[in-house]
């Protein structure tokens, strides 16, 4: 049932409100940013249930440091870094677990985006919005989490390279490199993707 | 090109580089063909993923993925962790962590002292006390109603200023 109380207040009443106990007051804000939160944390996790569990938890968060939102960037921002904390958390974690790949190791080393060739035209020129989109999730699926993450948080969160340095716990220097290779790397498949159709 | 020079073209890109080395840049990628279009390629794929972030919906309803929230909520904390007023019995804790052992001693001397005047009273049993005056000893028994004071005539620290030393 719709809250009309609830629904008709902005993010900023309903945090004052979920600050002071109101229940009603955040699910209306879980609400209004499910999507974007989930698309973030499936965005980084590119898997369906992980995503949905890494979000709710970032909600159950958001609400126990609720007093912890002073309103210096918006509350969608804040929430956003909850979430990209516990998919970096949880990739960490799956990454002690797994053996690292070969192609990996060579991507973390360097040296593999510089052999390959320019992409000389834009591969993404005249596409419609919704098959640019496609394309770039299937591309964004093929990249290793590490590229991944960097490229998200740069180019959709648009953090600066000494923040994504702090997120992920890495030097500058190692941004800078991961984040060429991802897109030297995506404007490949992307290029590739269009020869296939 | 050397790999620090296709950071740096990047970081260019990006607008890291201070005017100096932006300066820099821009006039190596005047001259230079390779550059220029590596700049190219990062721009487009850059300026691609700027607007087209692939969009998602959730694939629960409203309900069922505020529910499994609402449970976790409840189980976890009942409400946000806002600095609610502190209670007596806080503050008595806060204050024993402070003050350490000497508060404990002084609040069981307190209490042992309290107990036992409210024992007397509830017996009536006799209280002495001494008085104000050096050389006075008042009794008083509430049970027969009587007070007795004893005065000391000539006080001992009268005798003992009088005493003349050996």
């Amino acid at each position: 049932m719709i809250d009309l109380v609830h629904s008709s207040a902005d993010d900023t009443e309903l945090v004052r409100n979920a600050q002071a106990g109101d229940l009603g007051a955040f699910e209306e804000l879980v609400a209004r940013h499910r999507d974007k939160i989930f698309g973030r944390a499936l965005s980084m996790m590119r898997n369906e249930q992980e995503a949905l569990d890494l979000s709710q938890e970032a909600w159950v968060k958001a609400w126990q440091r609720l007093n912890q939102f002073q309103g210096d960037s918006s509350f969608t921002t804040w929430l956003t870094r909850i979430v990209i904390n516990l998919c970096l958390d949880q990739l960490r974690k799956q990454k002690r677990r797994q053996t690292e790949s070969i192609e990996a190791m060579e991507e973390e080393s360097g040296g593999v985006e510089r052999q390959m060739p320019v992409v000389a035209a834009n591969p993404t020129e005249r596409l419609e919005r919704g098959e640019l989109r496609r394309r770039i999730d299937r591309a964004l699926d093929q990249l290793s989490h590490e590229h991944r993450t960097v490229l998200i948080l740069h180019e959709f969160e648009e953090m600066e390279y000494k923040t994504i340095a702090t997120t992920v716990g890495c030097s500058i220097g190692t941004v800078m490199s991961r984040l060429f290779y991802a897109r030297r790397k995506l404007a490949a498949l992307l290029a590739d993707l269009k020869t296939d159709h | 090109m050397k790999t620090e020079q296709t950071l740096k073209l990047q970081a260019f890109l990006d607008g890291e580089l201070s005017e100096t080395e932006a300066r820099d840049i821009a006039a190596w990628l005047a001259r230079d063909a390779d550059a220029k279009a590596l700049h190219n390629e990062l721009r487009h794929t850059r300026k691609a993923l700027k607007d087209s972030e692939p969009r998602v919906t959730l694939p629960e309803s409203r309900e069922f993925y505020w529910s499994k929230i609402r449970r976790d909520i409840e189980r976890s904390a009942p409400a946000p962790a806002k600095p609610a007023p502190a209670s007596p019995l806080l503050w008595l804790r806060r204050l024993l962590l402070q003050t350490g052992p000497m508060t404990v001693l002084g609040v069981a001397l307190l209490a042992g002292l309290i107990h036992f005047c409210w024992v007397d009273a509830k017996l009536g049993l006799a209280t002495e006390s001494t008085g104000a005056e050096a050389g006075t000893f008042t009794y008083h028994d509430d049970a027969n109603g009587t007070t007795l004071v004893w005065v000391n005539f000539p006080a001992e620290t009268e005798i003992a200023m009088n005493t003349t030393p050996w």
